[in-house]
């Protein structure tokens, strides 16, 4: 099945995430701050990644560049989910790389169809 | 004037605004705690979701100490995220519980979650744009958007009894709509002649004016007619809904009343006037388009007709529907004789004097003129449109009409033409209205053994005189005064007909013939 690195530092949505992933049989990797979502793509190479753009240590932006700026991680998709959606939101991260969008609260059933199309 | 209603959902402030609905967001999530808390295997989502509810109130509580008086994107955040706690954990809890109990109460947190979310205060800056910028696209932005900006009407209760109207409230306040409480139905016609409303809820039995006056009232109007009205009373007044039914009323609920039938009611209401609004946003359309049909026919036909051939395609259809309507014919006594002794454009601009200002007598009362001929006049009350005072009104008319002739006569005489003369027959009965004739040249009128019987009452008219038959007299629901009455057999009817020679209508109308003799007036009802 599917690895998934869940990117969240708040610790009740990670909680509840990453309990509901892990019923649909997906193994949930978690990363708590854009600098240990770096480091766990490199070493985990997970099927594909969940992204919150508000992290602390290193945005979420900044970490999805990363990620795709490296080519040993460039071809893992990265889904970003935030909550407090700008104008521009989207496109700020789809230019950082992500490949898909998603606002928080987020549409699980929605999700995992994203999840599901990007990691076949 | 000083109004005495409350309004649910002011758009003030928006953190009392959003405090309500969490409030009963929190209530939802804790009771399902405190009856579940047994059930080991689903505690820890349980306790989760409670306490997501609880950072919920205080992230609220918080702001409100801190007199926040706008949302920032800060607390949006704070505020979205922990709706989408609730969310997941009741999400996730009815993945995991088969008890239909439980599977209720998560139901509705999840209702109350989505409803809160929807709070415009709460919609993320690229929703909002995503739905302005979905306006923009539109390529006729000036209609529409006014359109749109009138749809977003409030939903307004009318009840004498504030709890009453607090309960209500309370099952619509996560609906999305201003929700506006009236405890007078005086208050509330005076609010709704200068604004829309979506849905209208109205008790029943109300001090005066009750809710059948303040019914009748919505649907006189034409400002307020469309809006949908749901009646609510106790059910020992089932009869008096009945009759608010008959009257126009849309829908119905008892009290004390059902959650989840208020919703159906009130969707049900919502989608009809949704609808009626798009058909009077498509009307406006095709009358832009189609003015020059209403500068060409406006002269001879009411706005009802006009309006109804331009906004329903299928009014261009042939055939009909039988209805009931009355109908009048006026011609000039001795016109031929008269055309022979005039010049041809002498007769024209006698007969477009008097036309003319027969046809507006006639459209002034709601009449739609079905046929010129020269001279004569065949004007039908009831159709295309049907009012319950249509025989009243027919009547009304003829008389105005017959009082016109003097100021026509006076001007005929300025005119060196000569005086005129006009008898009117009124007769009501089932005609066939719709678009009679070929394809190549059909139009709208009405057709059927009554329209030929009122040709045969006017040939027996003689000038300045009003014969209605029996069936009009009969149909009238207010009293008419009657100077003579006579029965006649006219020409391809069976039965002899009772016609009458009507010299007044009394009723709110209270028209009379100007010259009437008072010694030959009668009462008759």
């Amino acid at each position: 099945m599917s690895r998934i690195l869940l990117v969240e530092d708040n610790e009740m949505n990670r909680d509840m995430l990453s309990r509901r992933l892990e019923r649909r049989d997906y193994k949930v990797i978690i990363a708590v701050d854009g600098e240990q979502a770096v480091a766990l793509a490199g070493s985990e190479q997970p099927d594909i990644i969940l992204m919150d753009m508000d992290l602390p240590v290193k945005d979420g932006w900044t970490a999805s560049a990363e990620i795709k700026q490296n080519r040993q991680t460039a071809g893992i998709p990265i889904i970003a989910l935030t909550a407090h959606a700008m104008a521009g939101d989207e496109a700020r991260a789809r230019a950082a790389g992500c490949d898909e969008y998603e606002i928080k609260p987020i549409e699980f059933s929605r999700l995992l169809g994203k999840i599901e199309q990007l990691t076949q | 004037m000083a109004k005495k209603h409350t309004q649910a959902s002011q758009p003030e402030d928006p953190i009392s605004e959003l405090t309500s609905p969490a409030m009963a967001l929190v209530t939802l999530c804790d009771k399902l705690y405190s009856s579940q808390y047994d059930q080991e295997n689903l505690l820890g989502d349980l306790i989760a979701l409670n306490e997501a509810s609880l950072l919920l109130q205080q992230t609220l509580k918080k702001a409100s100490q801190d007199n926040i008086s706008t949302i920032n994107a800060r607390l949006r955040h704070d505020l979205r995220n922990q709706l989408g706690l609730i969310k997941g954990y009741a999400e996730l809890l009815m993945e995991e519980s088969d008890a239909s109990e439980i599977r209720k109460s998560l139901a509705s947190i999840l209702a109350a979650a989505q409803d809160i979310l929807h709070n415009p205060h709460l919609v993320s800056p690229s929703e909002s744009e995503a739905l302005e910028h979905s306006s923009l696209k539109n390529p006729e932005p000036k209609a529409l958007t006014r359109l749109q900006g009138e749809r977003r009407g409030a939903i307004i209760i009318i009840d004498d009894d504030f709890r009453n109207c607090e309960l209500l409230e309370r099952h619509l306040q996560n609906t999305d709509h201003l929700v506006i409480s009236f405890q007078s139905g005086e208050d509330a016609l005076d609010y709704l002649e200068n604004n829309d409303a979506d849905v209208i809820f109205l008790d029943l039995i109300m001090p005066e004016p009750d809710g059948f006056e303040v019914l009748q009232r919505l649907k006189q109007n034409e400002q307020t007619r469309a809006i949908p009205v749901i009646m609510v009373s106790g059910i020992q007044d089932a009869k008096g809904v009945a009759r608010c039914i008959e009257a126009g009323a849309d829908d119905y609920l008892f009290k004390p009343v059902d959650a989840t039938l208020l919703r159906a009611r009130l969707s049900a209401g919502l989608e009809r006037k949704r609808w009626l609004d798009k058909e009077n946003q498509y009307r406006m359309e095709l009358e832009r388009s189609h003015s020059f049909i209403r500068q060409i026919f406006g002269r001879y036909l009411s706005d009802d007709i006009v309006a109804n051939l331009l906004e329903q395609p299928e009014g261009l259809d042939l055939g009909g529907v039988k209805r009931k309507v009355s109908i009048l014919m006026a011609d000039i006594r001795g016109f031929t004789p008269l055309c022979e002794s005039l010049p041809p454009e002498r007769v024209v601009a006698l007969i477009n004097n008097y036309v003319g200002q027969m046809s507006e007598i006639i459209i002034r009362n709601f009449g739609t003129i079905d046929e010129i001929l020269g001279d004569a006049i065949l004007a039908i009350f009831g159709a295309p449109v049907s009012r319950e005072d249509d025989t009243e009104r027919a009547i009304a008319c003829a008389i105005e009409m017959q009082n016109a002739m003097s100021r026509i006569n006076e001007q005929n005489l300025d005119m060196q033409l000569p005086v005129i003369e006009v008898g009117i027959g009124l007769n009501t009965g089932e005609v066939i209205a719709g678009n009679i004739g070929s394809e190549r040249r059909a139009k709208y009128g009405v057709v059927g053994h009554h329209v030929n019987l009122t040709a045969r009452i006017e040939d027996y008219t003689q000038g300045n005189e009003i014969l209605a038959s029996q069936y009009t007299v009969s149909d009238c629901a207010v009293p008419l005064r009657i100077a003579r009455e006579f029965s006649a057999t006219p020409k391809g009817v069976a039965e002899p007909v009772n016609i009458y020679q009507i010299t007044g209508i009394e009723g709110h109308y209270q028209k009379y013939i100007d010259s009437e003799p008072a010694e030959v007036a009668k009462e008759h009802s």
